[in-house]
C-alpha cells in the first residue's frame, strides 16, 4: 500500500486526474439515477399508489359523492357489502363473464394466430386486417354493436333472418338470457387479438430447425403441434389465462356501454357493482370498501403469477 | 432415374402415388386452413365494412331493409353533420390532445427509466420488477374511482393534465417494462467508449444509447396512443364538464340523447378508428416487436 501511494504521488497530474473522473463519475450516476428513474418512480407513486392507499383509508369512512367530508364509520361499510345479497351473485356473474371470455379468446386468439403464422399468398393483408381491432378503442367496437345488434334495422337481425335463422328480429342486448352471451361474444371480438398478438410473437420464437427435424424423423403435422408447438405455448397459455383473467374480471367499459348492467341487472358484475354504489347511489365509502376487496382479489392472483413468473429474471442490470 | 430396372417399376410407382397423395391430402387440408382464414379475416372484417357502408349513406337510407350491403348512394352528409351540428370536433380536439399528453409523457418516463434500471445497479431490483408487473396488472375502473376520490380532494377533477396523469398511469407499467428490457439490447461497450473517449455520461445517453432505442420508443409511443385513445373508464369517472370528453364518452352522449342519426354515430366511429388503421398498417413491425420485447403481454 504505503509503495502504490508513492508511486501514485510520484506521478501527481494523472492520479488526480483518474480521482476526478471517479468522483465525478460517482456522482454523476447519482444524478443520473435522480434524472432517469425519478419521472416514472413519482408518476407511479403519485398515480398508483397514492391512490389506492387512499382508497383502502376511505373504505372506513362514510363519503357522499357531493360532499368531500368523511365520517369515520369503522367496517360498517364491508359489513354492508359483505351481507348484501347481491354482492355474492356480482361476483359470480364476474366469475362467469371473465371465465367465458378467457376460454372463448384462447381458442380464437391461438387459433388466428396459428392460421396467420403460415405462409401464403396476401399473408400481409391477412395479418393487418387480423391486427386492426387491437387499436381500435373499446367503446367504439361497443358502438359499433349497439347498431349491428339494433332489433329494429341492425344488420345482424336482417342477415339471419335472410338466412332462415330466425323468424323475427331478437332484441339481443334487451333479453335476459343471452345480454351476457352477447356480450362476451362482442368483447372476444377486440380482445381475442390480444392472445393473437401474444401467442404469434411466441411462435416466431419457435427456431424452424426444430420443425425441420421433426419432419425428416417422419413426424406428422399433428405430432409436430403436439410436441413442439403446444410445449412452446405454455407458458404464453399461462399468462393468457391469469393476466386476460383478471382484466376480463374486472371488465368496466364494453359491459357498461352495452347494457348498464341490465336487463335486470344479469350483466350487473363486480366493476359495474362498484362503479353503481360510487356514481348512483352515491356511497363512495362503500365503493371503496368495494374496491378494496377487488384489490385483495387482484393480490392474490398477482402472487400464483409471481409465484409462477419471477419478473425480475428477465431484466438485469448491465 | 431408375427407367432401366423395370423390376423397380412397381415399387417407384406405388411410393409415386403415395407422394401424390400425400401432396392432395397436404393441398386439401391447407385449402381448409386457408379457408379458416378467410373466415376468420371476414369476421374481423365485415363489422368495420358495415361501419364505413353506414357512415357514407344519407340519412334516407339508414332505415330501410333490408339494408343493402353497399350504399346504393355515396354521400358524406352524416360527415358534415358531425362537424357542423355537434360537439363532435370538441371531442375530436379532446381525445388528441389526451393522447398527445399520455404518448409524450409516458415515452419520455419510460425510456428515462429503461435506461436508469439497466445502466445502474439499483438496489431491490426484484421489488421494483414485481412492482412494475403488479401496476400493469391494474385494471381502469380499479384506478378510477381511487383516482376519483383521490382528485377531488386535490380539486383536479375535470381537469386536463389530471386526467393525461391519470391515464399515463395505466399506460406507464407495460411501458416502463418494454423499455427496460429494450435497452439489454442495446450494447454498452458503444456508451463505454464514448465515455473513455471523453464524453460525459449525459451525451454518452444522448447521442448514443438514445437513437439505438429508438425502435423501443416507437413501440412504446404506439402502445400509449392506443390506452390513450381507449380511454374511457378514467374520463368517464373522472370527467363531468361534456366539454372535456374525449370522443369514447362524447359520442355516448349522442346516443343517449337521440342527438344524431345512426349514420352519423357511425361516421364518429370511422373518424376515431381512421388513425389507428393508418397505425397498423405503417407500424405492425414495430407493434410485434415490442410485444416480444414485453414478454408478458
Amino acid at each position: 500500500m504505503a509503495s502504490e501511494t508513492t508511486e501514485w504521488t510520484a506521478h501527481s497530474t494523472e492520479p488526480a486526474g483518474v480521482k476526478d473522473t471517479l468522483v465525478e463519475f460517482l456522482s454523476r450516476k447519482r444524478v443520473l439515477m435522480a434524472l432517469t428513474l425519478l419521472p416514472a418512480l413519482s408518476l407511479f407513486v403519485i398515480m398508483i399508489v397514492v391512490p389506492v392507499v387512499w382508497t383502502i383509508a376511505a373504505s372506513f369512512n362514510s363519503i357522499s359523492a357531493f360532499s368531500p367530508e368523511w365520517t369515520w364509520v369503522g367496517l360498517e361499510n364491508y359489513r354492508v357489502v359483505l351481507s348484501d345479497p347481491q354482492f355474492g351473485t356480482v361476483l359470480s356473474r364476474s366469475i362467469y363473464f371473465a371465465t367465458g371470455s378467457v376460454l372463448l379468446q384462447l381458442v380464437l386468439g391461438t387459433g388466428i394466430a396459428l392460421l396467420i403464422n403460415r405462409s401464403f399468398k396476401l399473408n400481409s393483408v391477412a395479418r393487418a386486417v387480423v391486427m386492426l381491432p387491437y387499436l381500435i378503442p373499446t367503446a367504439i367496437v361497443a358502438y359499433l354493436a349497439l347498431w349491428m345488434l339494433n332489433s329494429q334495422w341492425g344488420i345482424i337481425n336482417q342477415l339471419l333472418v335472410q338466412a332462415g335463422l330466425i323468424n323475427q328480429h331478437i332484441a339481443w342486448l334487451g333479453s335476459p338470457e343471452l345480454a351476457m352471451l352477447i356480450i362476451i361474444l362482442v368483447n372476444s371480438w377486440k380482445f381475442s387479438i390480444f392472445v393473437t398478438i401474444m401467442v404469434l410473437a411466441r411462435l416466431q420464437g419457435i427456431p424452424t430447425g426444430f420443425y425441420e427435424a421433426a419432419q425428416m424423423a417422419g413426424a406428422s403435422r399433428f405430432q409436430q403441434f403436439r410436441d413442439i408447438t403446444l410445449p412452446n405455448l405454455k407458458g404464453v397459455i399461462f399468462i393468457v389465462l391469469l393476466l386476460r383473467g383478471v382484466w376480463m374480471f374486472n371488465k368496466f367499459d364494453i359491459i357498461w356501454i352495452l347494457t348498464g348492467g341490465g336487463p335486470i341487472n344479469v350483466t350487473t358484475t363486480a366493476p359495474i357493482y362498484a362503479y353503481k354504489t360510487a356514481f348512483n347511489q352515491y356511497a363512495l365509502g362503500r365503493s371503496a370498501a368495494i374496491s378494496t376487496i377487488l384489490f385483495g382479489m387482484l393480490s392474490v392472483v398477482a402472487a400464483l403469477y409471481f409465484y409462477r413468473f419471477d419478473p425480475s429474471k428477465e431484466v438485469r442490470v448491465e | 432415374m431408375s427407367s432401366g430396372h423395370s423390376n423397380d417399376d412397381g415399387e417407384e410407382q406405388s411410393l409415386f402415388s403415395a407422394m401424390t397423395s400425400y401432396q392432395t391430402r397436404g393441398k386439401a387440408y391447407t385449402g381448409f386452413l386457408n379457408l379458416l382464414t378467410l373466415g376468420a379475416v371476414l369476421l374481423i372484417a365485415f363489422p368495420l365494412f358495415w361501419m364505413f357502408s353506414t357512415a357514407l349513406r344519407p340519412d334516407a337510407a339508414l332505415y330501410t331493409t333490408p339494408s343493402s350491403l353497399i350504399p346504393e348512394t355515396v354521400s358524406f352528409e352524416q360527415f358534415r353533420t358531425l362537424f357542423t351540428n355537434t360537439d363532435f370536433p370538441t371531442y375530436l380536439l379532446n381525445s388528441i390532445i389526451l393522447a398527445a399528453g399520455v404518448v409524450g409523457l409516458t415515452t419520455t418516463a419510460a425510456t428515462l427509466g429503461g435506461y436508469g434500471l439497466t445502466r445502474i445497479d439499483i438496489p431491490h431490483k426484484k421489488f421494483f420488477a414485481r412492482t412494475i408487473i403488479f401496476g400493469y396488472m391494474f385494471p381502469p375502473i380499479l384506478l378510477a374511482i381511487p383516482m376519483f376520490i383521490f382528485w377531488r380532494k386535490l380539486g383536479m377533477i375535470n381537469s386536463y393534465p389530471g386526467l393525461i396523469l391519470a391515464v399515463t398511469a395505466t399506460s406507464l407499467p407495460f411501458s416502463l417494462w418494454m423499455m427496460w428490457k429494450f435497452f439489454q439490447t442495446v450494447p454498452k461497450s458503444l456508451e463505454e467508449s464514448a465515455m473513455m473517449a471523453g464524453a460525459p455520461r449525459f451525451r454518452a445517453f444522448y447521442e448514443i444509447a438514445l437513437p439505438m432505442a429508438k425502435p423501443g420508443m416507437i413501440a412504446v409511443a404506439v402502445f400509449s396512443y392506443a390506452i390513450a385513445w381507449n380511454a374511457y373508464t378514467l374520463p368517464t369517472v373522472l370527467m363531468s364538464d361534456s366539454s372535456k370528453w374525449p370522443l369514447t364518452v362524447g359520442i355516448q352522449a349522442f346516443l343517449q340523447t337521440d342527438a344524431i342519426s345512426w349514420g352519423a354515430l357511425m361516421a364518429a366511429n370511422a373518424i376515431a378508428v381512421i388513425p389507428s388503421f393508418l397505425f397498423v398498417f405503417f407500424l405492425q413491425k414495430y407493434l410485434l416487436r415490442g410485444f416480444r420485447a414485453g414478454g408478458v403481454k
